[in-house]
């Protein structure tokens, strides 16, 4: 086809979108609350997955070493446990500092050190982070194998907790957006079948006349296109709109933010060059998509 | 050229719309099909265009083996034959001109061509001064004329007039198959189906009658008037 025969069927798909401007405007409204009902979804499940893993980084798991371990033993273990795989980070807790620390903490009762003299009751111990909660009993078994370890304390409930509400969140968020998806698709699919129902009749003078189905197909491609960019960039500005009011409010929630650290929070700042991209690609595509799957029913006279 | 060799052609609903028809249209020949509803006339119509493919027999139109032909070649059929229909059928958000053009756009003419062929088509229906209304603007005869310059603009080998004259006022009528005519004597192959025996005895011609699905009629008659086109 030559460059004149593209340009008119793009400029005939863009003039389209005025002409059939009600079954564009439906087609741009369906769109819009499907793109931004899946993208809410989908912003507020990497939220509350980022929150709940700021959750899971305070975790700590401390072990306790044997009271004569020797300084190279320690030394040993301390890079072992630096060299495991789910270990994200490694602070060295000695007894003497733990000593300071308990006796500083519990000053009232400072009869009761003295009674000790120079003894120190405690231990060596390592503090360490796991990258993975759901496999902490698998790290801490290999770490029960290491020589010296007198015992080792783990937060078992409360990354039991975690691991079960990050599972179920996966599961009912997934449920959602792909419900979220499906009906976008059923309700896109119809509408752009009502708006090329209600051209049938000139598809079949194109057919008559001689156009190819490609050629009767790209003005609709380019029109489903147009509405759907359109639809795109307004979702992208509304969701743009709501996700920074509902961070504000965040924001007031003094107490809510001491649970879930603010940090946790994805700003939009730092997120909105991939939302701007996948709302207008999305919605540019399907729209596409959309319109010329549908022209494919009526295409066959 | 049109040819029709012993063709039958039965819906899955078990109809029997044609039934072993035989006919030969050769190129520059003007034919009224006649026949009254359910004869089997836009069976044929559909049957030439590729619409519906003959359960027996050969069709051939244009040099074109249309049992042979395959689904992506029948647009290449379909730009050598110009139709016409009944209801007009042109694009309602389309002026005259674009409703034309349009036929031209479809084959990838030069922008050039298409500036230059489309006034003249307009001009040979005589519809100048309504280039740029759109069909609701347009009487019923007005309307059939646009049908008839969309039909004519790619210079096809064959005009397939489906009841041209049935949604127009009886007087106009005659003025559309003069047009017609006019355009066959220029060498272009008409084949005007109609029921409306008054015209076809008035301009007289080969008449193909049909009736339930068979040919029982095949004749040149004369004419009670000489086209101002003859």
């Amino acid at each position: 086809m030559k460059a004149s025969g593209i340009k008119y069927l793009v400029g005939q798909g863009i003039d389209n979108v005025w002409k059939n401007r009600m079954m564009a405007f439906a087609s741009f409204c369906v769109l819009l609350v499907s793109l931004l009902l899946v993208g809410l979804s989908v912003l507020a499940y990497f939220n509350v997955t980022s929150i709940i893993g700021g959750i899971e980084q305070k975790n700590e798991v401390i072990v306790y070493l044997d009271d004569d371990t020797d300084d190279e033993a320690l030394e040993q273990i301390g890079n072992n446990l630096r060299g495991m795989p789910n270990v994200t980070g490694v602070n060295f807790y000695s007894k003497e500092e733990a000593y300071e620390s308990l006796k500083a903490s519990m000053a009232e009762y400072e009869v009761l050190f003295e009674s000790l003299g120079d003894d120190n009751p405690l231990v060596d111990a390592y503090r360490i982070k796991v990258g993975d909660i759901s496999e902490i009993s698998a790290t801490i078994a290999q770490i029960r194998n290491f020589d010296h370890i007198y015992s080792i304390r783990a937060p078992y409930d409360f990354v039991n907790i975690l691991v079960q509400l990050r599972r179920i969140l996966t599961l009912v968020m997934g449920a959602i957006i792909l419900a979220m998806v499906i009906v976008s698709m059923v309700i896109i699919s119809n509408t752009t079948k009502t708006s090329v129902y209600s051209r049938r009749e000139e598809i079949q003078i194109m057919k008559y006349v001689g156009a190819t189905d490609s050629f009767i197909r790209f003005p609709f491609f380019v029109e489903g296109m147009v509405t759907g960019f359109f639809a795109g960039v307004i979702a992208f500005v509304l969701t743009a709109v709501v996700y920074k009011a509902v961070v504000e409010t965040l924001q007031n929630q003094v107490a809510l933010l001491s649970i879930i650290g603010m940090g946790n929070i994805i700003q939009f700042s730092d997120i909105y060059l991939p939302v701007a991209a996948s709302y207008v690609i999305g919605g540019a595509l399907i729209g596409a998509v959309g319109s010329s799957i549908s022209t494919r029913k009526y295409i066959n006279v | 050229m049109v040819e029709l060799k012993d063709v039958s052609v039965t819906y899955s609903s078990g109809v029997d719309a044609l039934n072993h028809v035989s006919l030969k249209i050769n190129d520059g020949d003007f034919a009224f099909v006649v026949g009254s509803s359910g004869a089997g006339k836009s069976t044929m119509i559909k049957l030439l265009l590729k619409e519906i493919d003959a359960t027996e027999g050969k069709v051939y139109v244009n040099g074109y083996h249309l049992g042979k032909l395959k689904r992506r070649k029948i647009p290449e059929l379909r730009r050598t034959i110009g139709i016409v229909f009944q209801d007009f059928r042109l694009i309602p958000s389309m002026t005259v001109y674009e409703n034309i053009a349009f036929v031209l756009r479809v084959i990838d003419a030069p922008a050039k061509y298409i500036r230059k062929r489309v006034p003249y088509v307009i001009s040979l229906v005589g519809l100048q001064a309504k280039t740029n209304s759109y069909p609701n603007e347009l009487s019923g005869g007005e309307k059939q004329r646009v049908a008839i310059a969309r039909a004519l603009v790619n210079d096809p080998k064959l005009i397939i007039a489906d009841e041209p004259t049935g949604n127009i006022d009886p007087e106009l009528s005659y003025e559309i198959v003069d047009l017609l005519k006019g355009i066959n004597a220029c060498g272009t192959t008409v084949l005007m189906v109609t029921h409306e025996h008054d015209l076809v005895r008035h301009f007289g011609g080969r008449i193909i009658n049909i009736a339930q699905g068979e040919i029982v009629y095949d004749e040149i008659i004369g004419g009670a008037d000489e086209s101002e086109w003859n």
